[in-house]
Parts: C-alpha cells; structure tokens; sequence
C-alpha cells in the first residue's frame, strides 16, 4: 500500500510533461515514433490514474455506503429515504473537522501534498501570504482524471490515425494552396503540453496553480486550433481563442487577487504545514484553506465546539456590520448583521468565545493568521464573478463563447481534446471545485449566464450547415447546462453532466472527424448524404452519441440532463422569481433533439446530395474506429447504475453525490448548511418534506417533461430531415428573418466586430502610425546621424591623419628612388667618386686649413 | 741639377696614384683595373719609401708600411685575380662594366 496514493496522480501528470519535453527536444526527426510516445505516455497517466482510482474506491459513495449499488432500494421511496445517512460521511471533504485533519493519516483521502514555494512573511506575524505547489486529490479529482486521462488516450490513439498524412515530407494543404513539411511530430508535443496542463488543472490544490494550467490549457488551445498557420481561417481563430479567452482570464486574476488580498491565500483546501513555534521546535500547524476561512466552520482550530446559539452561521458567510461606522479602521468592532456590508474571514486561531451574538466583534482589515478579518461583501461577490468570468472563457459561455465554433479550425481531434475532456471542462470543473466561494449573487449569475447561453447555442445551432460547427454549437450550449446546473445548486448534475458529455461529445466529434476523413475533408452537411452504406460504423457509434446528447433514455445524457433538470426545478419553486432558469433549458431540450437528430439524418440518411462526395467516401481504419467504439459503450453505460430505467439509480451520480461541498448536503446532521442552496438541494432530494409545495415528485415532474421535450425535437426532425414531410427550404423562406439571424449567429461576431475588433484596429492602426513615424523616425534618424557622422570622421581619418602618414612615407620613398641611382653598379663609376670624394675632401680640408691658418 | 729630394718623390708618388686612379676609372679590362690597383699601391709605396729616406720620424715604420703594402699587393693581386678567373667563368668576359648586378 502506498503511503500516500496522491503521488500517483502526480506521476499521472508528470507524464505527458516528460512526453512533451522529449518531443520538444528530439521529436523532429522521429516521425511515427512521436505519436506512441506521447499515445504512451497518456496511456501511462490513464494506468495510473486508474490505480490510484482503485486505491479510491473503498473511500468513495460507491462500495461500503448505503447507497452501494448492491444494496439501491429500488423504489424511488425508500431510496430517498436512505439518503439521510451518509451525510455524515462527507465530513472530509473540506477539512471543518481542524484537528482531525491534523491526526489523519496521509492514506486517507482526500489525499493532499505540496510545498510553499514563495512566502513574504511568516505565519508567526499573523500576516499569512504564502504562495503552494501542492495537490489536493479527492473524489472529483480522481474522476476528472479518469475521464480526462481515458478520453485524451482515445483521442491519441485516434489522432495516430487521423493525422497520418502529416508524415508525408511535403503535404498539399488544399484550403491554404499552399505545400509544407509534414507536422506529426509538432502535433503530439502541443497534444503532451496540453495534456499535462488539464491535469495540472485538475490536481492543483490551489488558484495560482490552476492559474499557471489555465494559460498553458490556453496557450495550447492556441497553438493546435492555430495548427494548420498557413490558412488564414485557423490562424484567425487561434487568435480569437487566444484573445477572447484574455478577456475571461483578466476576470480571473482580479477575482485571485481580491482573495489574495482579503485572506491571505490562494488554497483552496485546508493544508498541513511544518511551522516553527515560540520554543523553535517544527510542529504540524493547520493552514485554514479559502473555503474555510470565508465559511464559518464549526469548530475553531483548538477543534472546540463553537458556541451553539452560532449554529445557523456554519457553513454561510457571516455578514457583519461596524458598530461605529466613521471610526477607526484599525478599532473598528463588528456585529453579526443579516445584510451587513463586510464578510468575516476566519484566519485561525481563533477561539469560541470570540464570536457571539451580543459581543462586539474584533477583527482586523488585513489577513491573517491569528484570528479574525473582515472584507467587504462586493468584494467576495466581485471576487467569485472575476473567477467565474474566467469560467466563462474557458467554457465558452455567454457572451464569450464566440471563440469554440471557430475553434473548429484545428484538427478534429484537437476539437475532440478541447471539446470533450480538456479546455472547456476546466471551467465547469473551476466552478464545481471553488463552489463554495460563491456568494448567492455569483451563483445567480453563473445560472443565467448558464441560462442564456444554452439557449443562443443551441437556437444557432439548428440552422448551421458545417458538421463540426452543429457540434461546436451543441458543445456552447451542453456547457450552459452545466453552469445553470451548478448556479442553481446542482452541484453534482453539472459535474455529471460534464463528465458524460465528456465521453459522447468526444464520441461524436470522432465521430465527424471519421465523416470527414472519410469523406476527403468535406465538412458541409449538404453535400453528405446517404453515408450509412458507406460507413457503418462510424454511423452507428454517431447514432449512440446523438441519443446520448439528445437525452434518450438509458443512453448516458438523459441521466445527467434529467438531474440538471430536476435541480432548476428544484431552485424554481424556491425562486417563482427565476422560472426562466427552468424554461430555457426545457426548450433547448427540444432544439438539441432537434438539431442532433438533423445532424445525424443530413450526413447518414436520404439520398447522397453530392455524388463526387458520396463515391469516394469510405469507412476509416481501425485506429479511427476503435475509439469510436470504445467511447459509444462509454457513452451509453458511464452513467448505468442499478436499476438501469431508473434515472437516478445511477452510479456516477451517487459518486459525486458523497464529492459533493460539505456546505449543500440538506442532511439534518450535517451542521455546516448553506442557507440559501441547502433547502434547494433538501427539496431536490426530499420533496416530501415540504407539504407545503403542492406540485408533483420534482423527479416525475422534470423527467416527463424533459423527455417530452425531447421527444418532440426529435419528431420534427424526422418529420423535416427523414420522412420528407415538410420542405426545410420553404420553412427557411418562410422564416427568413430568423433564419438569417440564426445564421449569423445572432449577429455576436458582427457586434464584436464593430465594439471591439474595430476600436482595437484603428488603435492599432494609430500605433502603428506613431511606431512608423515616430518610434521609427527617431530610430532611423539616430541611425542617419550616425552614418553622416561616421562618414565625416572617415574622410578625416582618410584625408588628414591617413594622409600625413602617407605623405611621409611617400617623401623617404621620393628620396630614395631618386638617390639608387647613384648605385650604378659601374666599378668605374665608383672609382671616379672615390677619386672625387677624395679630392672634393682634399680641397675642403685644404680650404678650411687655409681659413683657419 | 737640383739635388732630388722628397718633393720629387711625393710627385712621382702622386703621378703614380693618379696613373693608377685613372687606369681604375677608365679600363673596362678587369685586368687593366688591377694594374691600376696595382700602379696606385707603388705610388703608396714610393710614399712610404720616400718619407723612410728623407724623415728622421719614420726611418723604420716607412720601410716597414712599404714591404706591407707590397705584401699586401701580392695577397690583393692573388685575391683579385681569382675573382676575375671566376667572373671569366661565369660571364665568358672580364669587362668589369658586365658586371652591374648590384646596381641600385
């Protein structure tokens, strides 16, 4: 037994990361090599995942839990009944219980680890800033990275084949006109980097790390969807990707620093830490995580009760006012106030006796660690919008969700990766891990954004015509249901729906890969047709994934929509206020039928509409195939339970029912209840318990209608696309004012276009005049200056320091030329001057003996 | 008749280094050159001789520095003549005008 099986999943990480640097380094010149390198080595990371989910599973809702699958009452009755008792199991998840996480033992999840590697100051100061690297692996963890790790392997094995013609040396890319080198090997690096990064994602226990995966997911989105450079179409939206996705990451990093600022950290979790104490000896000290310190917990770090007259403030935010609104700030007392401006932050150390009803309440404006302080309300709520909003990039929500649709300009499995286990999944995942952050304001708006985007994606997606462009739409408005899910309460139907899309999305994005390989890269629609002879297999498997995403029942989508459904029902008879939140999705259960089962019909069914296409379509190899297979029965069974026609019998479901934050269980013995989700969640689960609401079992209720729902988008499309009876060209005509607004996508790009793409252009363009005339012309003048200088100073070097050298030189050899002919070589010569000299030296002395004498 | 006395001899030392320079300065035959050498050394040695007979200061050193200068005649004859029998050799002529190699 492994002492802490945490590592495991920190071996899963690592292991695309060491794929990606190999690549990086050697992957060049290694062809085929490259793609079972990296294949393996999130292969490995799915081995290990999957070991590690063994070591899990007795800790997990499923085995050992009165909702074991075994022991599932059947009847809806007693099964709800049963419910009440594992409340109390759940108290690990967040760590209220302070000194049992002290004493426990590493081998019990959630399995936690890591290291400070940047602190300003001590925790002795009561000044807590401390930046992690650590791990935090419980229950939702280890299922993200199951799915994530068994998908990603699926995709790798898939792409091995899809990209195949990328190992040409030369390969003729038809919509840019262009020949290049292959890029195998550059694709499976990009594939490892991003790889490791959702992983990260996933394993991080704090948001500066999940920060650092969110730009690496993000840089990696930008360098695949960007993967075919030379069409101007991909670059484009890299680039729209990349930028939108900014805009979402700028609200994340306010939100991370608000929190940064007000407590002091960024783990979320509870930690353990080495500390010096006063006698310098090292103890095990307790590091109260965001979650713990921004929810009341119900003990104080010495793990005494706090006071019971306390008991609805567990588990809420505690809201206080100043008593004496104009004093000092570094003075200033606190009173528990029902709507009160401030947020305690309980920093620990913190004794019992400090918070009480009637006393006035100390606590300073600047984190720390020894005891209590305050920030105010609209900065917690502006903190989890920052975050969210950075969700909302990531998962493409509204209004930033313009940038998936284009991200079909990558290759197909790219579009798999980030549609199905990666980019998108980190934002639904982001709000699932840091829920209880959330003030009720934030989740209100994470539920209408959710909301408003399931149904502008969908209404666009009944009327596209570009196979990948339906499923990127499909994907846009899946994700909104996750978040409606999640803002309304529905912690577990988001999260559950996001792990089954996981599975048939991907199975279907394969799926049109396979139509589009097979079809020699067409992608329109409307020149299918009739392609079920062709490609069995690939139609069938597709078959699967649309009624999984269509909400069939037993196929895995109609578990998880059927709970997404129950849990806005569930919120709208608390809220009458909020009754969109419950009729959206129920239309947009119509409009996905619909608009999956067009889809289907258009590329498999009816006659071929192109026979060049038709002819030369045919089915893909194995490599492509066999994951399609493998995620079609994933598709249909992730979500089975016992009994199977039982909508919340399933398995998955119950998983994260006991993953779910401790603060939403309605359970009377859980003491640390959010007061504004946990009667949601209590009707959802318990509706007999509220008499007073005369309605139907919510269960009953919400899954008849939405298979209504369902049933009927997918009557009028076999009505339309199949049976032929009514014309979809004339119901265009007809509608043409829709349709066209349909077809431009509700016109998004085009108002982005004219608020944000232009003003950023001529900006651009304004710089670019100051860079060319001014940056430029300073560079540039500067630059001419010193040629003319130099010019100057070269002509003087040549003309006056060059000349006087020559010119002496020039003189000896003047002399000297003219001198060599006195060496005539002529003894004779030499024998008259010595005759001359001697007289000429005869005379001279002569002349000058005569002077002197 | 005038007693001859060292003014005559000085003279006829002098016509014989001039003969001698003048043969050296005009003769184009190597030989010829050498004769001069030689007509200039005699005219040294009648110096010598000369300044031995009629200066009491140089009774012995003139007769000494005269049979040098004939030592020295016969060495510089021996010396000279081998370079010419080479220059002969090499050039097939003893004009000492061929021989101009070292002219600047």
């Amino acid at each position: 037994m492994l002492e802490n099986p945490g590592w495991l999943f920190v071996a899963a990480t690592l292991l695309p990361l060491i794929s990606f640097i190999l690549l990086l380094i050697g992957g060049k010149h290694w062809g085929r090599v490259a793609g079972w390198i990296a294949t393996a080595a999130i292969g490995g990371a799915f081995i290990l995942s999957a070991i590690g989910a063994a070591y899990y599973l007795p800790h997990s809702g499923l085995f050992g839990h009165s909702h074991s699958s075994e022991a599932k009452p059947a009847s809806q009755e007693e099964h709800r009944g049963a419910s009440h008792t594992h409340g109390a199991r759940r108290e690990h998840n967040h760590g209220h219980e302070y000194s049992s996480l002290l004493e426990r033992d590493p081998a019990e999840p959630p399995w936690q680890g890591g290291l400070v590697w940047a602190q300003t100051s001590s925790g002795e100061s009561g000044q807590a800033t401390a930046l992690r690297l650590g791990f935090y692996v419980d229950g939702l963890t280890v299922i993200m990275f199951l799915m994530i790790t068994l998908v990603a392997t699926l995709i790798h094995i898939f792409s091995t084949g899809y990209m195949a013609e990328e190992l040409q040396p030369q390969v003729e890319d038809h919509q840019a006109y262009a020949v290049r080198a292959g890029r195998y090997p550059r694709f499976f690096t990009y594939m490892s980097l991003f790889c490791f990064s959702m992983l990260n994602l996933v394993l991080a226990d704090n948001l500066f790390q999940i920060f650092i995966s969110w730009e690496l997911v993000g840089i990696c989105s930008y360098l695949l969807i960007g993967y075919y450079y030379e069409r101007s179409s991909a670059s484009n939206a890299a680039n729209k990707a990349f930028i939108t996705n900014r805009v979402g990451d700028a609200g994340f990093i306010i939100g991370s620093a608000i929190l940064w600022t007000y407590c002091g950290t960024l783990t979320l979790p509870d930690t353990v830490r080495l500390q010096r104490n006063a006698k310098g000896e090292m103890v095990r000290e307790l590091e109260p995580g965001l979650f713990s310190r921004l929810r009341m917990p119900n003990k104080d770090t010495h793990g005494d009760p706090l006071p019971g007259q306390l008991d609805k403030y567990f588990g809420n935010f505690v809201r206080v006012a100043p008593i004496k609104p104009a004093a000092e700030v570094a003075d200033t007392r606190y009173r528990l106030a029902e709507n009160g401006g401030w947020v305690l932050v309980f920093g620990g150390h913190f004794h019992g006796e400090d918070l009480t009803e009637e006393t006035a309440i100390a606590a300073s404006s600047a984190p720390t660690n020894m005891g209590l302080s305050v920030m105010p309300y609209w900065a917690l709520v502006l903190a989890g919008i920052g975050v969210f909003l950075g969700c909302v990039g990531k998962s493409a929500q509204f209004p930033l969700h313009v940038w998936l649709p284009d991200a079909m300009e990558g290759p197909t499995p790219v579009s798999a990766l980030i549609h199905a286990a990666t980019m998108v999944a980190a934002g639904v995942y982001l709000v699932g891990r840091a829920f209880p952050l959330f003030a009720p304001e934030v989740l209100l708006v994470i539920a209408y954004t959710g909301a408003v985007t399931l149904f502008i994606a969908a209404s666009i997606a009944l009327v596209q015509t570009d196979i990948k462009r339906v499923l990127a739409y499909s994907t846009v408005s899946q994700l909104g249901f996750m978040m409606l899910a999640l803002g309304v309460g529905g912690w577990i139907a988001g999260l559950f729906h996001l792990l089954t899309h996981a599975f048939f999305k991907a199975l279907l994005f394969l799926g049109s890969g396979s139509v589009i390989h097979g079809c020699h890269h067409e992608q329109d629609m409307m020149k299918m047709g009739g392609l079920y002879e062709k490609m069995k297999i690939t139609a069938v498997t597709m078959l699967a994934g649309v009624l999984a995403i269509a909400g069939a029942p037993l196929f895995s989508g109609w578990y998880s929509k059927d709970a997404i459904m129950v849990s806005a029902l569930a919120f709208v008879v608390h809220h009458p206020q909020h009754i969109l939140l419950f009729l959206l999705p129920l239309i947009t259960v119509a409009m996905t039928a619909f608009y999956m089962f067009r889809l289907w019909y258009l590329t498999f069914t009816g006659k071929p509409r192109d026979e060049h296409v038709y002819e030369h379509a045919h089915e893909s190899p194995w490599v492509m195939t066999l994951p399609l297979i493998v995620l079609a029965l994933f598709s249909v069974v992730v979500a089975w339970g016992w009994p199977p026609w039982d909508p919340h019998a399933s398995a998955l479901e119950h998983y994260l029912d006991h993953e779910m934050p401790i603060y939403l269980h309605p359970d009377a013995d859980n003491p640390l209840q959010d007061a504004y989700l946990a009667p949601v969640r209590k009707y959802a689960e318990q509706p007999e318990a509220f008499p007073e609401i005369q309605l139907p079992d919510p269960h009953t209720l919400a899954g008849l209608l939405a298979l209504l729902s369902a049933g009927i988008g997918f009557l009028l499309a076999t009505t339309v696309y199949y049976w032929g009876y009514l014309d979809p060209e004339a119901t265009q005509q007809q509608f043409a004012r829709v349709y066209t607004f349909l077809w431009e996508k509700w016109h998004f790009d085009a108002v982005y276009r004219w608020i944000a793409v232009r003003p950023a252009m001529v900006l651009a363009r304004i710089c670019r005049w100051f860079d060319l005339y001014v940056i430029d012309g300073l560079v540039d003048g500067s630059a001419r200056a010193t040629v003319k200088i130099s010019q100057w100073d070269g002509k003087f070097d040549l003309g006056i320091i060059d000349g006087l050298v020559n010119l002496t030189a020039d003189i000896i050899y003047a002399v000297a030329a003219w001198l060599r002919h006195v060496q005539t070589g002529l003894l004779r010569n030499y024998v008259l001057f010595l005759a001359l000299a001697a007289v000429g030296i005869f005379a001279l002395v002569s002349y000058i003996l005569a002077l002197v004498g | 008749m005038a007693s001859v006395g060292l003014t005559q001899y000085l003279l006829i030392g002098a016509v014989l280094f001039v003969c001698g320079v003048v043969c050296m300065a005009i003769k184009r035959n190597a030989i010829g050159v050498l004769m001069g050498v030689e007509l200039v050394l005699n005219g040294a040695s009648v110096n010598f001789a000369a300044f031995a007979r009629f200066h009491e200061a140089f009774r012995v050193e003139g007769q000494v520095f005269a049979l040098f200068t004939i030592v020295l005649a016969a060495a510089e004859a021996a010396i000279a003549l081998a370079i010419v029998l080479n220059f002969y050799n090499n050039y097939l002529t003893v004009d000492v005008d061929s021989a101009e190699e070292l002219k600047g």
